[in-house]
């Protein structure tokens, strides 16, 4: 399998990477030795052999627009903050890939170019949310990361949209790293709206101190191939964490999530709810598992998946998983999958909306309420509209 | 506009096979309350149904014609663009979508795609409309039934109806599961709409919501057929002696069935 990645070296990489801290080319360096010896990831739905993401070449940065940013928080491009000895970066910089990697994690932080760092101060407590536009433009593989650091204390709201030309047909191998620490809160927004040719793969991972608050509200409608595999350490007793993941694929899309949440802190708390909508031939592999370590005492982790299926040819996998091993705690998943309820058709009718006013309706809505904890009316409703544009029917 | 009139003459309906409604005729006029009263499982709501075009139910013969069309050749949503309204026993819950949203588009179904109702006008009547009904205002962005008490549900029907002025308006058991002040609430809000301009087929179980409204005609069901007809004493003898010495009257001795 190693004989796959001889296209990239060591000296290939020290190159590219010429202009970093020492530290950060050695830590490439080391992640790229790792991913020679690791496998990719597996899926038994999803086949990700021939995807662009897997080719061992460097990264590219995308295009990073930065909104308003409040008073104790910074919003940079990762390369200015690399470029600016930023502690941040060497301290948490590819930390939360350490207990759980793959090849494709390794090869990430082996070959990233830019991304963003987003920084709340200890108890800073933001008004506005933040935003970040990640644009692709040009190139061939991007590999961006985003690395989120709220101190003690800190509040905050992020919104982040990943988005590229129309028509392009790149790959993206990209990683989220989230680090909450103590009673630090963060709503986690992330919109991928990615032009229909391209194939990403995404890797979220967040670290919750004690009392510490995570919603991702995660919202997927765009490329041709989405992979992405999150896993939330809820490391800090009172930990709690939500899961609000919204997708809408038709024609030929394929999605494949994988949500993870891992309870180590006592009492913490975690709920994945995800909703999504199938219409053409697009097909949906939905894992979730909440794994409730021992002694996370009182812990408890709850996973709703529910898929709309808008046509026959349509395919969802929903899988959900509990690993347990501690007594104290609760626990529990449903999943479901079906057709558009025909009674809520008739309903709608019966006031005079027609049957495909009806159904966008429903659609849009079955997604919206998800989409409630987007701090920005108008992202919410870019969202919503671009949810119910999309159905086919 | 003329009047509204709604005109059923030997409805048959059916479903999965048998036959509920055995030749229904009624002619509801605008300024008219028609009550249909009867025991449970005579095919009331099988009827209401039917007229809205409920999909598990089976027309198997019959006429009807609002203001002189052709209902049962229409769809769903055309009969209600032409005028119709059902205020459903179950309403269905639709998540995500606002009732504010909801009716917005309800209204805007009945009006041409360039001339959609003005946003502000429509919130204003909207809020005059919950006012009367005694709703809360957050009633508007609440979603579609979702959480709602029964009550609710039976309230947002009323207020559905009121904004959306159908010409004719056939109320489900809308007292069905409501304590004494939802029904007269919801009678109140029945009263408040009448006019020539629309006429209402009021179907229930209990006499009790026509003491707040006042029915022209009274009609009771059996079996599947209208089985006598006449004015607001009919209810009132109703409400005194219940349905047997009717049955009794009319020869009518097999087992009533439950509906469904």
């Amino acid at each position: 399998m190693a004989g796959t990645l001889v296209e990239l070296t060591p000296q290939q990489i020290s190159a590219f990477a010429a202009a970093e801290p020492p530290w950060l080319v050695e830590r490439r360096l080391k992640a790229f030795a790792e991913a020679l010896e690791m496998p990719l990831p597996r899926s038994k739905q999803t086949s990700i052999e021939t995807a662009g993401f897997v080719a061992p070449g460097l990264g590219q940065a995308p295009a990073v627009s930065i909104g308003h940013v409040g008073d104790g928080a910074e919003i940079m491009d990762l390369g200015t903050a690399i470029a600016g000895g930023r502690a941040e970066v060497e301290e948490h910089f590819g930390r939360l890939f350490a207990e759980e990697g793959s090849r494709l994690s390794a090869l990430h932080l082996a070959t990233f170019a830019g991304g963003v760092l987003c920084k709340v101060g200890r108890g800073v407590e933001l008004t506005e949310p933040l935003q970040v536009a990640l644009d692709l433009q040009g190139g061939s593989l991007f590999a961006p990361h985003v690395l989120v650091v709220l101190e003690e204390g800190a509040r905050a709201d992020l919104i982040v949209e990943l988005r590229g030309e129309a028509g392009s047909e790149v790959a993206v191998r990209g990683a989220v790293e989230i680090v909450l620490q103590d009673a630090a809160q963060l709503n986690y927004t992330e919109f991928q709206r990615l032009p229909g040719r391209v194939q990403i793969h995404w890797q979220r991972r967040a670290d919750l101190g004690r009392d510490a608050k995570l919603h991702w509200i995660l919202a997927d409608v765009g490329a041709r191939l989405a992979v992405a595999d999150t896993r939330t350490y809820l490391r800090g007793d009172g930990a709690e964490a939500r899961v609000l993941a919204s997708f809408f694929g038709g024609r030929r899309q394929h999605f494949d999530f994988n949500h993870v949440m891992v309870h180590q802190g006592q009492h913490s708390t975690s709920d994945i709810e995800a909703r999504g909508v199938l219409q053409g031939k697009a097909r949906a592999v939905y894992n979730a598992n909440s794994v409730i370590r021992k002694n996370a005492k009182g812990a408890s982790g709850w996973q709703h998946e529910h898929t709309l299926m808008l046509s026959d040819e349509a395919r969802a996998d929903l899988i959900p998983e509990l690993e347990i091993s501690e007594w104290d705690v609760s626990a529990g998943h449903a999943a479901s999958a079906g057709p558009v309820d025909p009674m809520q058709v008739y309903y709608m009718e019966s006031r005079g909306i027609a049957p495909v006013a009806a159904r966008r309706l429903i659609v849009a809505g079955f997604l919206a309420s998800l989409l409630k904890g987007i701090p920005l009316a108008d992202v919410r409703d870019r969202i919503a509209d671009i949810f119910q544009e999309k159905v086919e029917l | 506009m003329a009047r509204p009139e709604l005109i059923i003459e030997g409805l048959r309906v059916g479903i999965e096979g048998r036959e509920i409604v055995k030749g229904l005729d009624l002619t509801v006029r605008g300024g008219e309350v028609h009550a249909i009263m009867g025991p449970n499982g005579t095919g009331k709501s099988t009827m209401a149904s039917a007229l809205m075009g409920h999909p598990t139910y089976e027309v198997l013969g019959g006429l009807v014609t609002l203001d002189g069309q052709d209902l049962l050749a229409m769809s769903v949503d055309e009969r209600a663009r032409a005028g119709l309204f059902l205020a459903m026993q179950y309403p269905a819950e639709i998540a995500g979508v606002s009732n504010a949203n909801f009716l917005r588009t309800a209204l805007n179904a009945r009006r041409a795609e360039d001339d959609p109702v003005p946003v502000m006008q429509f919130h204003r009547e909207l809020k005059a409309r919950m006012e009367s009904l005694q709703i809360d205002q957050s009633f508007a962005e609440r979603y579609v039934n979702e959480g709602f008490s029964g009550g609710e549900k039976k309230r947002n029907e009323i207020l559905q109806m009121a904004v959306l002025r159908p010409r004719v308006a056939v109320l489900d058991e809308i007292d069905s599961g409501l304590d004494i002040d939802a029904v007269k609430l919801v009678a109140n809000g029945v009263s408040q709409m009448l006019s020539d301009d629309m006429g209402v087929l009021i179907i229930t179980h209990y006499q009790r919501i026509l003491n707040y409204i006042n029915p022209t005609n009274v009609h009771v069901m059996m079996q599947g057929r209208i089985v006598r007809s006449g004015g607001p004493e009919l209810a009132q003898e109703l409400e005194a002696r219940g349905y047997e010495w009717l049955r009794e009257e009319l020869g009518i001795d097999e087992p009533l069935t439950e509906e469904a």
